[in-house]
């Protein structure tokens, strides 16, 4: 369990990783926490030709407060866990940090590799698909901005271009009052979630629910909305019996596969429970903000 | 200060917190190369062409072998010890694969990298054939044997009946029955596999660096195998990163790698990587019992017909094949119960799967099927659990014998069960679980009782039982230190810091004065086993103490001769003889093993000079039952939501005779608690229907972290506390039992919804299709 | 083929070519010999690899050597000063944390890390998850958890008490 020959190509700056992407295209591979690709390389599941190493790269860890929380593409995981700035103005995306592996791989792990490796599974995906995240790419041609529903194409499958390079996720913070909560159920402590899902509520002066943002990882082979359940949600009175009908309903409008860790039929059942948790957590947050 | 019984810091210790252990992959030798095998990706196959032209020009590459090139160099293997039908096979294979993972070329180069990428290169032209994946193809007549040389795909069968099983059957107010069946899993130590042969084209000698239990074992298979003469054949074992049974076998890759060596002149080293040892370092466990139970209303249990089924997967285990565990089996599966009727029809079949070895208590499914019987009987009785158990446990008086004819007199089940249930308070744990339930919560508690014959009662140890005892050596040195040659092979029970405790104690020197020599086949005794089958707390324990006695009282005759006082007035403490009660005159240990050595012709007439014994320990001197035993009970609480099972508590009452080292005794209970659970709740070696492995990594094969397991109580049950060699095996009982204690406790959680605990897997989504929340 | 690169490894300064197809933990243990880091699966799961790489702990079977270029990184072997154990070490010791030694520099590191860092945990229960990184095959994790509640608490009293002597030890 060696990785495969590979030429190495350490750049310093952004632009030097443009070229050497240009130059290489598909040849080549970028390489940033590497805590999904060695293990890919080591098991030689992958073989690129070329590994652009872009650990050096400057000006991608920055960390950056706003209306949304622009992150670098080689933050590490456990600097936004361990983020103050992070932790005030998005505690949401605090809290999905912490979902991820464990200590030494959040330690090396980028937030720009995480999306990028577009695990259908991963914490980050699913966050940013329910906040309507965006994703900044840039290459030699120019900077361009996706959206997260339109980035994430499939499994491990991005709508990255090869000469592009990720360069920041942006992840906007959550009007003030909006509740919210992530629920993930994985087989042991720092696994990927058999299923997780995040959930946002919003509640009007009225006391009706004006927004409800459902998202589910592993159930399919991108993070996905649980849109027919939200659309449900908007305009009723919080109460236990909405939120069972509308976790039954998000869970009904899944199909998921089955692997060794859970049959289909127990994904979609987790599912509903998962969101009704998610949907009674997030409500609670709204009454106390 | 007496040793034994403290909890003496490990001498082992120091090493591996300093990373300065010696384990097989930190062996670097001059000129040495690294290899590779190119493993099968199909469960069941005919090799048509194999080429390697490619592979051997690539850089770096040494040498290439296929089937053909490794037969002409070596086997057929062999087990030196016959255990049943044996189909002729080769270190690679010839002609057809066996399974995913089987062995079929061999790459040898500078480095691993390199050997992996030639492996890559190689094309081997398949004929995909049917696959046999489950008992029940394999038990089909019309389905051709895997092994073309064997009848059919069932290896060994095996009848064991004991008392009068009609009478019983005739007796009972009902029969009960129950297919139980737990699944494939697989040892697993952190240390995968690993080998580095150095064969010296001078003199020939092979010397062999091996991760294994059993370096003696490993000799004797080498040498039979590759024709090699075994008196120069060197194995050598240093630390072995965990094993559970796993690395008492001699694997093909072994002789692959020996063969290299021999074959280029130069040190070959293989490491298998985690990937490799998932698929193919061998599986445990796959096994399942047809049961009736014959019962009165009351709660006899009266009779116990078993039908056992026990899938080997392919070739056959070495030194020992899977076809010798359903002797072990069917002799306890009626276990400390009053029986009066039983049989036991058992089957070993063989199928298109990775080889079945060893497992820590690789006999267990008795205890699960024993200890999951008497709940489901208690429940369809309407009895307590606790209250079958107690209605017909053998007590441990004089004459008690198990149904299968085993001497049981001075066991403790019944003790163990009571200490338990009040350690876990179980009437409050009971009126918890009616508080629970009335809440909408699901809350269990379960328990089950094991024996385990470590070393066993009497008649089984006649002679020293199957290994004819232990031997070993103890030394007095020149300057009065003490060394002990073991048989063991220790890979984490901390067999340098118990032996030497026991032999200190022995020897009335300190700890620090003795050293515990192992893992040199030039010095280390003979066995088969190493360290194995618990077998070292009475066996190797009672070989160091006997040989250390003897030595003690040769030094004692000299030194009562030189101070004029009779040897049995004398008493050695901290390295110093004197008459007891006279501190004043004294003479040292290390004096008289300078003079024993260096002149001998001085030495008092009639004592002797060779200051050193090896006498082979059979038995003697062991007192109480011989069965080491307890009970474990744990209370779960279930997520009816997500089907999350959680351990609220779980306790343990052990009764392993005498404790050596209360530090290193905990540690075996606490990690064989933690591998059934992982066994319930993580573990699967899982296959597909075609016979695909689906756990090669990791991320498939969960091993519960720390995060997964309880905190885990034990307390003792000390039976035989001022014993001579009182001490008892206590390797295996934790994982023996763990599995029928959590289905027990999850079964009792989910009988409000009716369920019935039939295979020991349950993964969340298990648990909520027992308690019918989903479906199949 | 090879990167030439230097580094920093337990406080001892090395100018090295590696094959930049290495990872950290092969690189430690084929060309510096440092064997006390074990490589359990290296596929970044068992944390038997660990080591500190600029004061975090990380899985070296999940780095490449040649991104160690200029870094400070430090193994189970640089604990140990003058013969002297560290509290760390003494502490497992005592505890009887480890029995077959395989995955204990993956431990020691991941905890030191933890120490050193000034993150460990209060609760058992954090400590466990804090720890679940790692996977113990021998001992059921509660002697290495109790192993590390003692060694949180000796370094802490031994701070207290000689603050100085810590950072000295630390930095």
């Amino acid at each position: 369990m060696k990785p495969p020959l590979f030429e190495y190509v350490r750049v310093s700056s952004v632009d030097e990783a443009l070229d050497r992407l240009t130059e290489l295209g598909d040849e080549a591979k970028v390489l940033a926490g590497g805590q999904s690709l060695v293990p890919l390389l080591s098991l030689r599941l992958a073989n690129p030709a070329y590994l652009v190493d872009i650990n050096r790269v400057g000006d991608l860890s920055h960390i950056a407060n706003g209306p949304v929380v622009r992150l670098g593409a080689l933050s590490r995981h456990r600097d936004v866990e361990r983020s103050g700035l992070v932790a005030q103005s998005h505690p949401l995306l605090s809290a999905t940090v912490k979902y991820i592996g464990h200590i030494a791989i959040r330690n090396r792990g980028t937030i720009g590799g995480s999306v990028a490796h577009a695990d259908p599974a991963a914490e980050l995906p699913t966050l940013l698909v329910a906040l309507d995240g965006e994703i900044e790419a840039r290459s030699s041609r120019g900077v361009r901005t996706l959206a997260a529903a339109e980035f994430f194409e499939g499994f491990l499958t991005t709508a990255l271009e090869p000469d592009e390079l990720l360069t920041e996720v942006r992840f906007p913070v959550l009007a003030a009052g909006t509740g919210w909560s992530i629920q993930e159920f994985s087989r042991r402590n720092g696994d990927f979630g058999v299923v997780t899902v995040v959930v946002t509520v919003a509640v009007d002066s009225a006391g009706r629910i004006s927004e409800a943002r459902i998202s589910f990882g592993g159930v399919a082979s991108t993070a996905v909305r649980a849109s027919s359940a939200e659309s449900a949600l908007v305009g009723q009175t919080p109460s236990a019996e909405l939120w069972k009908s509308a976790a039954h309903e998000a869970a009904s409008s899944l199909d998921p596969s089955g692997d060794l860790h859970g049959t289909p039929q127990y994904r979609r059942h987790l599912a509903g429970v998962l969101t009704e948790r998610a949907l009674v957590e997030a409500h609670g947050r709204v009454e106390e903000g | 200060m007496r040793l034994v019984g403290a909890k003496i810091p490990r001498v082992e210790d120091r090493r591996i917190l300093t990373g300065r252990g010696h384990y097989i992959d930190d062996v670097q030798l001059p000129f040495m190369l690294h290899s590779s095998f190119l493993r099968s990706p199909l469960a069941h196959g005919r090799i048509n062409s194999i080429d390697v032209t490619e592979a051997r020009r690539a850089p770096g590459v040494v040498a290439v072998y296929t089937g053909e090139d490794m037969k002409a160099l070596a086997g057929p293997i062999k087990p030196v010890i016959p255990t049943g039908p044996a189909p002729e096979y080769f270190p690679l294979v010839t002609d057809k694969v066996l399974f995913v993972g089987d062995l079929v070329a061999m790459v040898v180069a500078e480095s691993r990298a390199q050997a992996e990428d030639a492996c890559e290169l190689i094309e081997v032209d398949y004929d995909p054939l049917p696959a046999v994946v489950d008992y029940e193809t394999a038990l089909d007549p019309s389905v051709p044997p895997i092994f073309s040389d064997l009848e059919s795909n069932v290896l060994v069968t095996r009848h064991l009946e004991g008392g009068d099983v009609d009478a019983a059957f005739k007796e009972a107010d009902r029969v009960i029955e129950v297919e139980l069946s737990q699944h494939r899993v697989a040892d697993v130590p952190m240390e995968t596999r690993g080998v580095v042969a150095d064969y010296d084209d001078d003199s020939g000698q092979l010397t062999v660096h091996s991760a294994t239990q059993s370096p003696q074992g490993v000799r004797i298979q080498l040498a039979s195998t590759l024709d090699h003469p075994i008196n120069k054949l060197v194995v050598l074992t240093q630390d072995v990163g965990g094993s559970f049974g796993l690395k008492i076998n001699i694997f093909r890759e072994d002789f692959c790698v020996c063969v290299a060596s021999k074959q280029i002149g130069r040190p070959v080293k293989w490491i298998e990587d985690r990937n490799e040892h998932m698929i193919a370092s061998g599986h445990a466990r796959e096994e399942k019992i047809l049961a009736q139970v014959a019962v009165s209303d009351a709660g006899d249990v009266l009779g116990l017909k078993a039908e056992l089924t026990l899938d080997q997967g392919s070739y056959p285990g070495l030194p020992f094949g899977a076809a010798i565990f359903p002797s072990l089996i069917d002799v306890l599966l009626p276990g400390p119960y009053k029986v009066k009727g039983y049989s036991c029809d058992s089957k070993v079949i063989t199928t298109n799967k990775c080889v079945y070895v060893a497992y820590r208590g690789p006999w267990a499914i008795e205890t699960w099927a024993r200890e999951r019987l008497l709940d489901i009987v208690a429940h369809e009785l309407g009895l307590d659990p606790a209250e079958i158990r107690r209605r017909n446990y053998l007590e441990g008086a004089e004459g008690d014998q198990l149904i299968t004819g085993r001497s049981v007199s001075g066991i403790t089940s019944r003790e163990t069960l009571d200490r338990a249930l009040a350690l876990i308070d179980y009437e409050e744990v009971r009126s918890q679980q009616q508080v629970a339930r009335n809440e909408g919560r699901c809350v269990g508690v379960g328990f089950a009782t094991f024996l385990e014959a470590a070393p066993g009662p009497p008649e089984m140890r006649l002679g020293g039982g199957m290994f004819a005892g232990e031997q070993a050596t103890v030394k007095l040195e020149a300057d009065g230190r003490v060394t002990i040659i073991t048989a063991q092979s220790p890979h984490g029970q901390g067999h340098e810091t118990t032996l030497a405790q026991v032999v200190a104690d022995e020897m009335g020197v300190s700890m620090d004065q003795v050293q515990v020599v192992y893992g040199d086949t030039r010095l280390t005794p003979f066995s088969i086993v190493g360290t194995g089958g618990s077998r070292a707390a009475t066996w190797a324990t009672g070989a160091v103490l006997v040989n250390a006695r003897k030595v003690k009282e040769k030094v004692l005759a000299i030194a009562g001769a030189q101070l004029e006082v009779s040897p049995e007035d004398l008493e050695i403490s901290e390295g110093i003889i004197t008459p007891k009660g006279v501190p004043s005159k004294a003479i040292s240990l290390a004096q008289i093993a300078r003079q024993a050595t260096l002149g001998p012709a001085s030495l008092p007439p009639g004592t002797d000079a060779n200051l050193e014994s090896n006498e082979r320990f059979l038995g003697e001197g062991i007192t109480g039952s011989g069965w080491s035993g307890g009970t474990h009970a744990c209370v779960v609480e279930v997520d009816l939501g997500t089907g999350a099972v959680k351990i609220v508590r779980y306790v343990v009452i052990e009764d392993c005779g005498r404790v050596i080292n209360p530090g290193v005794v905990a540690g075996q209970i606490r990690g064989g608690v933690a591998q059934g659970i992982g066994q319930v709740f993580y573990e699967r070696a899982a296959y597909d229907k075609e016979g695909n492995f689906l756990a090669g990594t990791f991320m498939d094969y969960l091993l519960p972290t720390a995060a997964e397991i309880p905190t885990i109580e034990i307390e003792y049950v000390e039976s035989d506390p001022e014993g001579e060699i009182g001490f008892r095996g206590v390797g295996e009982g934790g994982i023996i039992v763990a599995p029928a204690a959590l289905t027990n406790a999850i079964e009792d959680a989910l009988l409000p919804f009716g369920a019935k605990i039939t295979e020991m897997y349950l993964p969340p989504a298990k648990v909520l299709e027992l308690a019918g929340i989903i479906e199949e | 083929m090879t990167m030439d690169m230097e580094l920093t490894v337990n406080g001892s300064a090395y100018q090295v070519s590696a094959d930049p197809r290495r990872t950290l933990a092969d690189f430690l243990r084929e060309d510096l010999r440092l064997t006390g880091t074990h490589l359990g699966c290296e596929h970044g799961v068992c944390g038997a690899c660990t080591v500190m790489v600029d004061g975090s702990a990380v899985r070296s079977c999940l780095m490449l050597a040649v991104q160690a270029d200029g870094c400070d990184v430090m193994t189970i072997e640089g604990l140990e000063r003058d013969g002297q154990l560290h509290p760390l070490q003494e502490s497992l010791r005592d505890c009887h944390s480890f029995q077959c030694g395989f995955c204990t520099p993956g431990f020691v590191m991941t905890a030191l890390a933890m120490i050193e860092e000034g993150s460990a945990p209060a609760s058992e229960e954090e400590l466990r998850e804090n720890l679940a990184g790692n996977l113990c095959r021998c001992t059921g994790y509660q002697s290495i958890v109790e192993g590390v509640i003692e060694a949180v608490r000796r370094t802490t009293d031994q701070s207290a008490s000689a603050q100085g002597a810590v950072e000295k030890r630390v930095s």
